[in-house]
């Protein structure tokens, strides 16, 4: 008698979460990384050491380089968007280069992000992780992220101690920022998220994609932006060409 | 053997108890803005995502009168907001912060701001939360970093013990403390003059101060509308442009044009106590703003106020009457309000 009660203890252990699981029928979920590099033409990024030359023949060397993503988006069979995601990218901190979403399983053919934060995060109170104000993307006097923070110095900057300085965000009426990103994947390389895996799609952010795009920037016009404005907005938008997708990662089969 | 038995369970019974005691930090204490009859609901729900408790309200009154808010721990909210003055600071043109520095406007009171959708003279403030960011981080006012303040709080016994009480746990994070002084500053409420009185029923006007109150419905109530004597907009009432502040105003927020040298329109509630006036401070007597708007309205800027285009007709006898009702703005409750005062330790 006790051996029965026994194996019909462990019987309903074994089978009541197999049961329970395919009650709740949870839809399939994989993980999806995003890996940023930062870089100038093809070659990465360096902070403070390497002196770089822009198309307009203005050398400069970068000592920050901060940008946010969020509102990221994956465009399939159906659309899956990331709950509640705000990433802070920082060249001086590679832990802050890959992101990690979960997504629905599927195939996707193109992603959609927004570089920055959406203005409706910009005038929510008090955040934390990456919107806290430690991280120094905050500004106090106008309430607003900085959506993009790239300074160093240059020779042909005319602010003091030949310093550039470009503090770009604006959240609100003609002159916001928020300029979403969509880059689509190769025909033979579109991104499977599978479950209980993990896909990686690799984007490159070049920076020299800055200084020409539909807006001619130059150092010696233009060696600091760092409010809100029609400035700030043009600048945005070149920052929205500098990034491209240089490879995706599925799981295996 | 009763009495093992009798043993055994009291044994058994404090087990419980502590067991009990050692699981569960007590929840904190729901409190209830208690928002004045017939007012409308305070800007963006503030609390929905911040719930008000005693423990939130009490850690962030702390927070609002402890000097370590700043870098050398001189000046707290408290130093400029002071509670004898409306939360306004008493008799002084700027604000004063750390090294002697100075603010480059006039400390707005801190009262009934939980109706504010944007806060500071330009509306520079999007979010009552952030408010405290800019103090704290004004080299000419607090000038400390938030990394600091969190460093210092966290080595601090009774904060941590406050943290816990308002939000469950010991972490120390920007946002809880942002969120704690929200619950304080937040509360502060001003609906206790003799003018809300009168309107509950609780009190008559004089005869001179119901001809204020004449005086005030017809010539003012448009841009200082009740309940609040502000309707929060931004406006210039023709002061001129003030060169030794450089100060644009709105258009320094906007980009705008438009708003060049707007403000926002203060409240009048306990205007007898916030002395100077203006942005800029430039008027010390409430008898000198109303002559301003008789008199010296500067009608021929372009963004002066179209109500004020040919300045506002006040007689001798309306002046006087009109500055007696404007006393009866003033509540010596929220003045007095324990809860608002300084923390006892």
């Amino acid at each position: 008698m006790h051996k029965y009660w026994w194996s019909l203890t462990v019987l309903i252990l074994l089978v009541q979460p197999a049961v329970l699981a395919q009650s709740k029928k949870k839809p399939a979920y994989g993980t999806v990384k995003i890996a940023f590099t930062n870089t100038v033409g093809a070659s990465p990024l360096v902070l403070h050491d390497s002196t770089y030359s822009n198309a307009w023949n203005e050398q400069y060397t970068v000592t920050k380089f901060k940008y946010y993503i969020s509102n990221i988006i994956l465009h399939g069979s159906r659309m899956a968007k990331a709950g509640n995601s705000y990433f802070l990218i920082n060249q001086a901190d590679s832990n802050s280069h890959t992101l990690s979403i979960r997504m629905p399983a599927g195939t996707y053919n193109s992603i959609r992000f927004l570089p920055g934060v959406d203005s409706s995060r910009n005038c929510s109170g008090a955040q934390t992780g990456a919107l806290d104000p430690l991280n120094d993307m905050f500004w106090t006097w106008n309430s607003g992220y900085v959506m993009q923070k790239l300074e160093g110095f240059s020779t042909q900057s005319n602010f003091r101690n030949h310093k550039i300085e470009y503090h770009i965000g604006g959240y609100k009426g003609e002159h916001h920022v928020l300029r979403p990103v969509e880059l689509a994947f190769e025909d033979n390389a579109k991104l499977v998220v599978k479950q209980g895996y993990t896909s990686t799609i690799y984007i490159r952010a070049n920076l020299d994609k800055i200084w020409q795009g539909p807006y001619t920037l130059k150092i010696a016009d233009t060696p600091l932006c760092t409010s809100p404005g029609a400035m700030a907005k043009s600048i945005a938008g070149n920052f929205a060409g500098i990034f491209s997708i240089t490879g995706i990662i599925n799981p295996a089969d | 053997m009763r009495k093992t038995y009798c043993i055994i369970l009291l044994i058994s019974a404090s087990f419980i108890i502590t067991a009990f005691i050692g699981q569960q930090h007590p929840l904190p204490t729901t409190l209830n803005l208690d928002i004045p009859k017939g007012w409308p609901k305070p800007a963006k729900n503030i609390f929905a995502a911040n719930p008000l408790t005693e423990e939130g309200f009490q850690l962030g009154r702390k927070l609002f009168y402890d000097g370590r808010l700043s870098r050398d721990g001189t000046v707290s909210c408290a130093s400029c907001h002071q509670q004898f003055a409306a939360f306004s600071m008493y008799d002084h043109d700027f604000g004063h912060g750390i090294n002697d520095g100075h603010t480059n406007r006039n400390v707005p009171p801190i009262f009934n701001i939980a109706w504010m959708n944007e806060l500071h003279w330009d509306g520079g403030i999007n979010h009552i939360e952030v408010q405290p960011l800019a103090p704290i981080t004004a080299p000419n006012e607090m000038g400390e970093t938030i990394e600091n303040i969190l460093k210092k709080l966290k080595a601090d016994a009774a904060y941590k013990r406050m943290f816990t009480a308002a939000f469950g746990d010991a972490q120390i994070t920007s946002q809880r403390m942002l969120k704690a002084l929200t619950q304080f500053t937040g509360s502060i409420i001003s609906a206790n003059s003799k003018y809300d009185k009168v309107k509950r029923g609780e009190a008559v006007f004089t005869a001179s101060e119901e001809a204020g109150y004449r005086v005030y419905t017809a010539k003012c109530s448009h841009c200082h509308p009740e309940p609040l004597f502000t309707d929060n907009s931004y406006r210039s009432i023709g002061l001129g442009f003030n060169a030794a502040l450089n100060d644009m105003g709105r258009m320094g927020i906007t980009g705008d044009a438009a708003d060049s040298l707007k403000f926002k329109v203060p409240s009048l509630r306990n205007v007898e106590l916030t002395a100077p006036y203006m942005h800029d401070a430039r008027f010390f007597t409430l008898t000198q703003v109303i002559q301003h708007y008789r008199e010296k309205i500067d009608t021929a800027m372009a963004t002066t106020d179209p109500l004020l285009k040919n300045r506002i007709a006040i007689n001798e006898q309306e002046r006087v009457d009109l500055l007696t009702f404007l006393h009866c703005l003033t509540d010596e409750t929220l003045l007095r309000n324990k809860r608002f005062a300084p923390p006892a330790n």
